[in-house]
């Protein structure tokens, strides 16, 4: 059984292990809005701002071009450094970039690696919190959007989406619906009869 | 104006009974561009709380390497009570409350999680009725919940007070400029902790102790309300939750 639970709620009356959770006292409480599995001690938070995390793939909009490197909007509230010695390319302001995180320091500043720039396509963006369910178990929801739509998206694991070639217009607005509808049971089936119905029309 | 009746046959102006609250109404996720919202309506109060963040902090020199720092704006609207209000932006009134909210947030927000941040956290009373500062409270705890900041309870408030030697919860705006004393109280609801204990007026030890007592007694109702508001707004997927897989 799943429920919602909010900030300062009882978890378990022992002290649990609970991601976003909070020991107090010899009891484990919620921090945030989000939904508990009781059975497997799951906490997943419904709401939140992406905080960058080691080996996350981003993407980003170059913010600053400096000498060094390139400051790099990630939609969080840090923002990321790509230095120039480690790009293979030059970028200009306003480019459009994945990359991966290499590290994340104690005070927040966030270094990327190996960035690629993304030329034309169209970015969608969704809240970072519902990522995990556009990418589905094991890519299915991913690979099955790619497939029907014969697209190339890139997900970040900040919320940005990158599309290209194909039908756009679906595969973003089908992104969007999942977003929406995140915490529904039986979403692959309907976002799969969905594009079915799309695409034969 | 001349000093109106305020116990009239054991109840008070409005017909409540000493230990009543007014009608309260929460309601959360009310706006879309803000990451968090609420809308309180709490008895003639209309408020309406908006949180941004974590984002960066500006100005820049206020940002903690260590924790996220908190903003909090209170402002009452020129046209929320009869006289007029604010028109020329915060008065020394609403900067004093605006202090007081950012410390009750402070002492509950997780901020050591967002390094170099800043929380921002709006409070706009539309109409005021007496009590704005802990409707404003109870507002702004359900809009940081739903903008996803980690906290370690949800605090909620109320304010308590004397007529007339007697003492009363939930002041409205009669009672609050006629009466001879109002206490503001917000707490922590887990442990009952005190986060805000203001009080203008005098009272003795024992009116005191009565007036916690009675803010006590019905601060949880008031907890119970904001829960139900964050429920509410996520319950159209509540019948089919389901949790991803990896």
């Amino acid at each position: 059984m799943t429920k919602i639970v909010v900030p300062g709620e009882l978890l378990a009356s022992t002290p649990q292990r609970v991601e976003f959770a909070f020991v107090e006292d010899g009891k484990t409480y919620s921090s945030v809005l989000g939904l508990f599995d009781e059975a497997n001690l799951r906490l997943v938070p419904l709401e939140g701002t992406y905080m960058p995390t080691q080996y996350d793939i981003v993407v980003g909009v170059v913010d600053e071009v400096k000498f060094a490197g390139y400051n790099v909007d990630i939609s969080s509230p840090y923002k990321g450094f790509l230095s120039a010695r480690d790009s293979r390319f030059e970028y200009d302001l306003g480019d459009i970039l994945s990359a991966k995180v290499r590290e994340v320091d104690e005070v927040k500043n966030v270094n990327l690696e190996g960035a690629r720039k993304l030329e034309g396509g169209e970015i969608v963006e969704i809240s970072p919190a519902k990522v995990p369910r556009v990418i589905g178990k094991k890519n299915s929801m991913l690979d099955m959007i790619r497939a029907a739509t014969r697209t190339e998206i890139l997900v970040g694991k900040n919320g940005r989406i990158w599309i290209k070639g194909g039908n756009t217009a679906l595969a973003a607005r089908t992104i969007l619906k999942i977003e929406k509808e995140a915490h529904t049971t039986g979403l692959t089936e309907r976002i799969s009869t969905l594009l079915k119905e799309e695409i034969s029309r | 104006m001349e000093k109106p009746k305020l116990i009239i046959d054991g109840k008070r102006c409005d017909g409540r009974a000493m230990d009543e609250l007014r009608p309260l109404k929460v309601q959360a996720g009310v706006l879309n561009k803000a990451d968090g919202s609420a809308y309180v309506e709490w008895g003639n109060n209309k408020i309406l709380a908006a949180v941004y963040g974590p984002r960066e902090c500006i100005p820049r020199h206020d940002a903690s390497p260590y924790r996220a720092v908190i903003h909090c704006r209170y402002l009452m609207a020129p046209f929320s009570t009869l006289d007029e209000h604010g028109r020329s932006g915060p008065n020394r009134r609403s900067i004093e409350i605006s202090k007081v909210l950012k410390e009750i947030f402070e002492n509950v927000v997780m901020t050591e999680k967002f390094p170099k941040t800043a929380i921002d956290i709006f409070i706009e009373v539309l109409q005021a009725d007496g009590g704005t500062r802990c409707a404003g409270v109870t507002a702004a705890a359900v809009a940081l919940a739903d903008a996803g900041i980690p906290m370690r309870d949800l605090p909620c408030a109320v304010a308590s007070g004397k007529i007339d030697k007697e003492v009363a919860v939930d002041f409205g705006k009669l009672e609050d400029n006629y009466g001879d004393g109002d206490m503001p109280i917000a707490i922590a609801p887990r442990n009952g902790g005190i986060l805000l204990l203001q009080l203008d007026g005098m009272f003795t030890k024992d009116e005191l102790r009565k007036a916690v007592e009675l803010a006590y007694g019905v601060l949880p109702k008031i907890n119970a309300l904001q829960v139900e508001a964050l429920r509410t707004h996520y319950a159209v997927k509540k019948d089919e939750l389901d949790f991803r897989g990896d």
